[in-house]
């Protein structure tokens, strides 16, 4: 479990993170969304203590995590893969960390294994590939056995072999009953992965809900149709809340109305219909509609 | 918080793994074993070391009341920066290269983090230097042969002691580097800190404590510096530098004063 309350950053008079507050529940994926420089990664460096909040708090397991006595046993941190000096091998690095909390070199090698960095491991991280140096950052944050998985970025550079074990990893994780929070910038990536999600926008939480209820919520179902005689069926079932977009000779879209519904008129008025396939919207078009006033860096749009 | 009890994970087992000091300072050994740079700078300490001696050793065994042990510390005046070059990159390497969030994530209290390095690079320079020294000594003793003027071994004031106390120099000089490195963070900035508090304040002084009426208190803020300090203290003499406990505690405040004043801004900075 981690929590935050009221949690503010400021850096000079740029405010990073404004009045965040949320809880992290255990046995869920809780995935972690935003643009850049939404505030993602400072939350994320407040929780484990690396920046101090200029006001609120943040605890996991209920204690900051400045008052934890076995940190690494408590919460598996990857924030980026560059948290590793350049000119230690991967098992050095790996058995440095180890030490400070007495966790024997077996537990290692196990994480080695379990992160597929076998064959890199007597290199020098600074030769690492940015997936290589992924995997690795994985496995520090594997070596406690912690509850709690906080996991900046954790897909970026990996492979799709790396991408799907990073996904079935926290997935399995979060059956046992850990905490997992990640952050990605991969949508489609996040649908699959997450159970729950906390988007942020410039500083704040903008959304806080279970992923189905956010797509829900901020999408709209559409319906699309084809038929011979679309036109005809456009005009059977206008209505004052109903939106309905040619899309072509034969085909409409239409939101506002059920699929059943459609159905049932196009009977009625014994018009064949040769689809009618409901769209819910996705992760991706969600995040879109409500980050869409709070992207600090945006593109030009393309015409 | 209203609520502090977190639904624990259903496989939780009480974690067998817990923090100590000891195995921090476990920990930073490894961090420091494991790289080649620790091993090039106590290299190069080595091989000046013995190397400068050597000379010093054959140019100068023939003059006479110059003790042997004078040409095995005379080398400190340069690898004092390499002392202080550790310390400031065994720091400094985790910052530029963002191990230091490593660091800080396993232990996230930075007191204990700059306690265990200064206990490791202060050790570990201490006991090289003890190796470094012991062997320069051997290495100068036949070239007082000549002159028939044995290594004083039975004289610790002139073998043993300044053995001992040019290796607590070497560390005091290390853990100033400890103190810079975490203060500013960039390797560069950090070198020429300690290089110049080291090596050019006392050059730079030297030119003014010459310059006669009115400047004698610039000799007595330069008796304070490291390396003077180091000097009194090494090799004591009366006419020149400062008492030895005054020079102990001049050392060992500019050490203390550095690692205050790291843990002061390690406190309260975001890492």
């Amino acid at each position: 479990m981690i929590t935050a309350e009221g949690l503010t950053k400021r850096f000079g008079d740029k405010t990073a993170v404004h009045d965040v507050s949320f809880t992290i529940r255990p046995g869920t994926v809780t995935g972690f969304l935003g643009p850049n420089g939404a505030g993602k990664s400072t939350t994320m460096r407040m929780i484990v203590g690396l920046d101090r909040p200029t006001s609120g708090r943040t605890t996991v397991n209920g204690q900051e995590y400045r008052r934890l006595r076995a940190p690494l046993t408590e919460v598996g941190v990857l924030l980026d893969a560059k948290a590793v000096h350049t000119g230690r091998t991967a098992r050095s690095h790996l058995r440095a960390m180890a030490a400070t909390h007495g966790i024997p070199s077996a537990r290692v090698d196990e994480v080695i294994d379990l992160a597929g960095i076998g064959a890199v491991a007597r290199k020098r991280a600074g030769k690492f590939s940015l997936g290589m140096g992924q995997r690795l950052g994985i496995a520090s944050a594997l070596l406690g056995d912690p509850h709690t998985l906080i996991l900046d970025e954790p897909v970026n550079g990996l492979d799709p072999e790396g991408v799907r074990w990073v996904r079935q990893f926290v997935r399995f994780a979060a059956s046992e009953g850990r905490t997992v929070l990640l952050s990605s910038h991969l949508m489609s990536e996040m649908a699959q992965t997450a159970d729950h999600v906390i988007v942020m926008g410039r500083g704040r939480v903008l959304a806080d809900a279970p992923l189905q209820d956010l797509v829900r919520s901020w999408t709209t179902t559409t319906v699309r149709v084809r038929s011979p005689r679309a036109a005809d069926l456009a005009a059977a079932i206008a209505g004052a809340d109903v939106e309905i977009v040619t899309t072509g000779p034969e085909t409409i879209e239409i939101s506002g109305l059920p699929a059943a519904r459609i159905g049932d008129v196009a009977a009625a008025e014994r018009i064949a219909l040769h689809e009618l396939t409901p769209t819910t919207g996705s992760l991706e078009d969600a995040y879109l509609a409500l980050t869409g006033e709070s992207v600090e860096y945006r593109s030009k749009e393309i015409s | 918080m209203t609520t502090t009890t977190a639904p624990r994970r259903a496989t939780h087992v009480v974690s067998p793994y817990r923090l100590t000091f000891a195995r921090l300072v476990r920990g930073e050994w490894i961090k420091l074993s494991t790289l080649r740079s620790t091993w090039w700078s106590i290299g190069i300490t080595a091989v000046l070391t013995i190397g400068i001696a050597v000379i010093v050793a054959g140019s100068l065994s023939s003059l006479p009341g110059f003790e042997p042990i004078q040409a095995v510390v005379s080398p400190i005046q340069f690898t004092m920066l390499l002392a202080g070059i550790l310390g400031v990159i065994s720091v400094t390497g985790e910052y530029s290269t963002g191990m230091i969030r490593s660091t800080f994530a396993a232990q996230p209290s930075r007191g204990a983090v700059l306690a265990a390095k200064a206990v490791v690079v202060g050790a570990v320079m201490l006991a090289s230097s003890l190796i470094i020294f012991f062997v320069a000594a051997l290495a100068v003793t036949p070239f007082f042969a000549d002159a028939d003027v044995p290594f004083a071994w039975d004289d610790p004031s002139q073998s043993t002691l300044p053995i001992v106390t040019a290796s607590v120099s070497m560390a005091a000089f290390a853990l100033i580097g400890v103190a810079f490195g975490f203060l500013l963070r960039s390797g560069a900035g950090a070198i020429a800190a300690t290089v110049g508090l080291l090596f050019v304040l006392p050059i730079i002084g030297n030119i003014f404590a010459g310059a006669g009426e009115g400047w004698e208190w610039i000799a007595d803020v330069l008796n304070h510096l490291p390396m003077s300090a180091a000097q009194s203290v090494i090799l004591p003499q009366d006419d020149w530098g400062l008492p030895v406990g005054e020079g102990w505690l001049t050392i060992a405040a500019w050490v203390a004063a550095g690692l205050a004043g790291a843990w002061a801004v390690l406190r309260t900075r975001d890492a």
